[in-house]
């Protein structure tokens, strides 16, 4: 059986994000971006995720909620951090309720929020190195298992 | 005093006053403040908290039963009468005494247990219940909802919000005035502007310094255009609530053009920074008016497809009906309440926007179709109202008076925008020159509640078209 793969499927939750970041994943689906071509596209189960994105500094109420999504998406898998409060240096890292971001984040993509120009090349970048349908299945992902 | 607080707060509600924000500070007094919307006149009224709790307002005033249990949650001072005292804000995770705006402590040892809160459901025979959230199927804001349901109808919502809290408050309560405005600006990326505005509006108020024609005519141009882009995102959510694909990737192209035309003409696809006391970014008329007749060219067709569709407008007919007597009695805010015939725009109380706001938009029928026109109509007044701010900065004085930040600024000031989400109310207090207390009473936190309520007695399939037609924010609800 072949091990290759070329698509990566996301599964996104809100951790506390202004809701920028959120208008910023949905317009990289739009027809002006269309993630979908360079295979990767959000989905709606973590069932059915290779990864988990998170936006949002990772609120102390969202925290077991992220937690057992991350558990629930089948390994390997990764974690993106998209925005800056996600990556540990937005502007609400400090709130007392918030956790200061993703911990160990395999993919980071910065800005506030990362526009779709600057994201998609990031994206596609990881998918040229990691995705490229010659390796297999086991070099292509680390084997994150330790929790967000 | 207890009847004096109901009497002189129920009085100004009697008069058809707007509550701008009823909160409290670290100092044990209630703040309520209120809006004459004919004159834009505020009045302030405060109470002291006696032996650690203050008399309800929830049973004569329920618009302010969310505010008071964010007052039990934050404060600890106990609203005594109110119905319904469950956590708001708080959940079981937080520890016994914890109230982060009475006293700016360290983060605290978060209990170890599920964040759960109880929720109101109904019971019976028959009787099915449904949660929701807080993560969703989609990418959206995070929120938690408990529908009870008989077969497909919803008998009752119960919204668990808050999820999205991370203590912006007591954030801003460590700063000082200078490092305010950047966390400000992100409190909520579809009301950035109204909140940029709303604290520049309070540290001029408190410095004394009258805003220059320029000014003025600059951050019309840049409220607009956040109200053009919020409203062409809902605009675009109602059809995909009902399937007309059409219509919801055609406005969603809308909105990403707009977004271009934002970024080359100020910097940014959501406008944050672009405010700050004392100044406001500009772009060159000719290119404003620009980008306004290209999004025009591309509403004007969208519009005629949305008007001239049967199946749509039968479809967003008497679906969320919000009937006008409760929208006044749960103080609801902008389009919600507009679309049921609430003639409240806060823009007509204030001053610098009279010259050329033409008054509000209303409908009658509080549906989800009344909710769909209102917008419909406030954006294309949105792009007159940026074309004439744009004519006439062309004529104004570029060199106009400078600001400069006095040193040791204090006073409290209450100021407010319409966001296009609502009224939106930031009551701040400043001493020597640093944050003392911040409240920021968003247009959305007050619809939360009618939402909820225009939930019940429709098929539970509507509820994404319904919340859409609303289209609250989480982020500056949940702060
Ligand atoms: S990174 Fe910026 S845009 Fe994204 S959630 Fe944080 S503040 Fe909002």
């Amino acid at each position: 059986m072949s091990k290759s793969i070329r698509a990566l499927h996301i599964r996104h939750v809100d951790a506390g994000s202004c809701n920028g970041c959120e208008q910023e994943l949905t317009a990289l689906t739009s027809g002006y971006y269309d993630i979908q071509r360079h295979g990767i596209d959000l989905v709606a189960s973590p069932r059915h995720a290779d990864a988990l994105l998170v936006t949002g500094p990772v609120t102390d109420t969202m925290a077991l909620a992220v937690k057992k999504v991350w558990e629930a998406i089948p390994s390997p898998k990764l974690r993106i951090a998209f925005g800056d409060c996600a990556l540990g240096c937005g502007v609400f890292q400090n709130g007392y309720a918030s956790e200061g971001g993703v911990k160990e984040a395999d993919l980071e993509i910065p800005g506030c929020p990362p526009e779709p120009e600057m994201a998609l090349p990031i994206l596609r970048d990881w998918m040229r190195t990691h995705r490229s349908g010659q390796k297999a299945y086991s070099e292509i992902a680390p084997d994150s298992q330790s929790a967000v | 005093m207890s009847t004096s607080w109901q009497m002189r707060n129920t009085e100004q509600k009697g008069l058809n006053h707007e509550l701008l924000a009823l909160t409290a500070n670290r100092h044990g007094n209630l703040l309520a403040s209120w809006l004459n919307p004919l004159d834009g006149r505020q009045l302030f009224l405060e109470l002291e908290v006696s032996n650690g709790s203050f008399p309800s307002l929830a049973s004569v005033m329920p618009e302010v039963a969310w505010d008071e249990r964010e007052i039990n949650d934050l404060f600890g001072w106990i609203p005594t009468g109110h119905p319904d005292l469950r956590p708001l804000v708080r959940t079981e995770r937080w520890p016994q005494g914890f109230f982060p705006l009475r006293s700016l402590s360290e983060p605290p040892n978060w209990r170890d247990v599920e964040p759960d809160l109880p929720s109101l459901k109904v019971e019976g025979e028959g009787v099915t219940i449904m949660k929701v959230g807080p993560t969703h199927a989609g990418v959206i804001e995070s929120g938690h909802f408990v529908f009870s349901l008989m077969g497909e109808n919803v008998l009752y919502l119960d919204a668990h919000l808050f999820q999205n809290h991370r203590g912006i408050e007591a954030l801003l309560e460590t700063k000082s005035v200078n490092e305010v405005a950047p966390l400000v600006a992100r409190v909520c990326a579809a009301d950035t502007v109204s909140n940029q505005t709303n604290w520049a509006l309070a540290v001029e108020q408190l410095a004394g310094f009258a805003q220059p024609p320029g000014l003025v005519r600059k951050r019309i141009i840049l409220l607009e255009a956040e109200r053009i882009l919020s409203h062409l995102n809902d605009l675009a959510q109602i059809p995909a609530g009902v399937g007309f694909q059409v219509a919801h990737q055609r406005a969603l192209a809308m909105k990403e053009s707009w977004q271009r035309s934002l970024k080359s003409l100020y910097g940014h696809r959501f406008l944050f920074d672009t405010v700050l006391p004392g100044w406001a970014r500009s772009a060159p008329s000719e290119a404003v008016l620009d980008a306004v007749g290209k999004l025009r060219s591309l509403w004007v067709p969208w519009r005629q497809l949305v008007r001239g569709h049967h199946g749509f407008r039968n479809r967003i007919k008497g679906v969320g009906v919000t009937p006008l007597e409760r929208v006044v009695r749960l103080g609801a805010q902008g389009v919600a309440a507009r679309a049921a015939g609430k003639p409240f725009d806060a823009r007509q109380s204030l001053p610098w926007y009279r010259e050329t706001f033409q008054g509000a938009v209303t409908q009658g029928s509080g549906d989800v179709g009344a909710r769909f026109r209102v917008r419909l109509e406030e954006v294309e007044a949105a792009m007159q109202l940026i074309e004439e701010a744009a004519v006439r900065l062309r004529e104004t004085d570029c060199q106009e008076e400078e600001f400069s930040l006095p040193r040791e600024l204090s006073g409290r000031a209450v100021t407010f925008t319409e966001s296009p989400h609502g009224m939106n109310v930031h009551d701040v207090t400043v001493a020597e020159g640093r944050i003392s207390r911040y409240h920021i009473r968003s247009g959305t936190y007050r619809n939360w509640p009618l939402l909820a309520q225009a939930v019940a007695g429709n098929a539970v399939a509507d509820f994404p078209l319904i919340n859409k037609s609303f289209e609250l924010c989480y982020s500056c609800n949940d702060r």
